[in-house]
């Protein structure tokens, strides 16, 4: 993909989403992300961050508004019948990991790593296998080549789960609360994955409760309260000085007192 | 009054040939039981209501009633409704293998309705089609979850296919009662009988177990 400079690898435009009748959960979202920024999503529990992500990765139908990626949109909703259009050839540029690993149970870990190039791309299952070891002894995980997903501990089943999504050669990653599943000794090992990652530059938008990797990863911090963003900057501006009162608020609770 | 099981020699042919018909007619009726149950485990769980619908009543239908009176309608009432006669051999495949796929529906649907939608989540986020999903994803971990309660439908079918014998059909029951009948040894012949089930059936209850500690658990499914 070519683009210029300036130009954003990902343009939100006035997204909304509701469950059902009364549930609004993204109230008119904008938001536009350059190459090479990784940017932490925070906020309260409802305020739409997951939504976010489900709705970018086109799990989630919208109500109205879209979404571009690399000047391509790829995500829209005509307001008239609500029909949420999906470019799914520009949707497979993108990669993501959830909460709950969602390995696939009954497939090996280099199993779970290949079906997707092999099925989607067309790749030869050589091919694919001598990429997919190649990404787990990268990840520390070259020899659970052949175990079962039920034989792994969290973080390890999470470090898979993003060794999968990297088969594709994402452009842009998500991770939607990838940690919070994890007991707390496990957070680290994963983490360092991600930053790994961020190291080679790759685009990331992180939902994440963890303050701590927040401030370690991100380029950019935006935080989401309200189906809105509140406030969006760098990281040292919204995790150290927010601006806005209930950014500050959210802070204060999360961090117990401001550092 | 002294037991004589030496009798049991005298007819251990007819026994086997009763035991073969048994074993053959659950065969057929497992193979075509079990894949007439995921159709309808799939149309139990379709979008369209009649699909819905019909298959509801036929599953509702046979479990409801006794597999001893869907025999004998079948073996009596459909050959006059369709004006053709039917084999007992016929019959007992019909009213089985209908028996079995209700039955085993409830299986299938069970273990479709236990892959969490999460599961779909991550096929839409590597871009599967859907096709990859259903053959690769969906099915095999149905299927893994569904094999406990189908080995136990299995064992169910091969204790129920005893009834055919009502309707003359050769099997294990019927060579049994003949013999018993005969020989005035009910005792010893009917005995033996219950035994020759027993020891099929119960290494079948057991492989339930093995699969479930083996299989399942290692996969956590």
């Amino acid at each position: 993909m070519t683009m210029s400079f300036s130009a954003p690898l990902v343009k939100i435009q006035s997204l909304h989403k509701s469950y059902g009748p009364h549930i609004q959960v993204l109230k008119g979202l904008d938001i536009e992300m350059k190459p090479g920024e990784r940017v932490v999503v925070i906020g309260p529990s409802g305020g739409g961050k997951s939504t976010l992500l489900r709705v970018m990765m086109g799990l989630e139908k919208i109500d109205s508004g879209s979404i571009s990626f690399g000047g391509k949109p790829y995500i829209s909703s005509e307001s008239a019948d609500r029909k949420t259009e999906i470019d799914t050839e520009v949707r497979r540029s993108i990669g993501m990991v959830f909460q709950h690993y969602t390995l696939f149970p009954h497939l090996s870990v280099i199993q779970n790593l290949i079906l997707a190039p092999c099925k989607v791309r067309g790749e030869s299952r050589a091919s694919a296998t001598k990429r997919a070891q190649a990404l787990l002894e990268r990840f520390g995980l070259g020899a659970k080549a052949n175990a079962y997903p039920a034989q792994l501990s969290g973080g390890q089943k999470q470090r898979v789960a993003i060794a999968r999504a990297l088969m594709l050669d994402p452009k842009l990653m998500l991770f939607d609360e990838v940690t919070s599943a994890l007991d707390p000794e496990l957070v680290a090992e994963v983490e360092q994955v991600i930053l790994q990652l961020a190291a080679q530059s790759m685009p990331m938008m992180i939902v994440t409760h963890d303050m701590w990797f927040a401030k370690n990863i991100a380029s950019r911090v935006i935080f989401c309260a309200g189906g809105v963003v509140v406030e969006d900057g760098p990281p040292e501006q919204v995790l150290g000085a927010p601006k806005e009162e209930r950014t500050r608020d959210f802070i204060d609770r999360v961090f117990h007192i401001r550092h | 009054m002294a037991l004589d099981f030496s009798i049991i020699l005298r007819f251990q042919e007819a026994l086997a040939l009763g035991l073969w018909t048994t074993v053959k007619l659950t065969l057929i009726c497992v193979v075509l039981g079990c894949s007439l149950g995921f159709f309808i485990g799939l149309a139990r769980t379709s979008r369209s209501t009649l699909l819905r619908a019909v298959s509801s009543v036929y599953v509702e239908f046979f479990r409801g009633t006794p597999v001893l009176v869907q025999l004998f309608w079948i073996f009596f009432c459909l050959p006059l409704i369709l004006g053709v006669e039917l084999s007992n051999l016929t019959s007992g495949v019909i009213a089985l293998t209908l028996y079995m796929g209700a039955i085993t529906s409830e299986t299938f649907r069970a273990s479709l309705k236990s892959i969490g939608p999460e599961q779909l989540d991550a096929c839409v986020a590597l871009g599967l089609p859907r096709r990859v999903q259903v053959t690769n994803v969906i099915l095999p971990q149905a299927v893994l979850r569904a094999i406990p309660t189908l080995l136990s439908n299995c064992v169910s079918l091969f204790k129920e296919s005893a009834l055919v014998s009502a309707v003359g059909m050769a099997d294990l029951m019927f060579v049994g009662q003949n013999i018993s009948n005969n020989t005035a040894r009910p005792i010893e012949v009917l005995t033996v009988v219950a035994l020759i089930y027993f020891l099929i059936a119960f290494p079948l209850t057991r492989a339930v177990t093995l699969v479930e500690r083996r299989v399942l658990a290692k996969l956590a499914i």
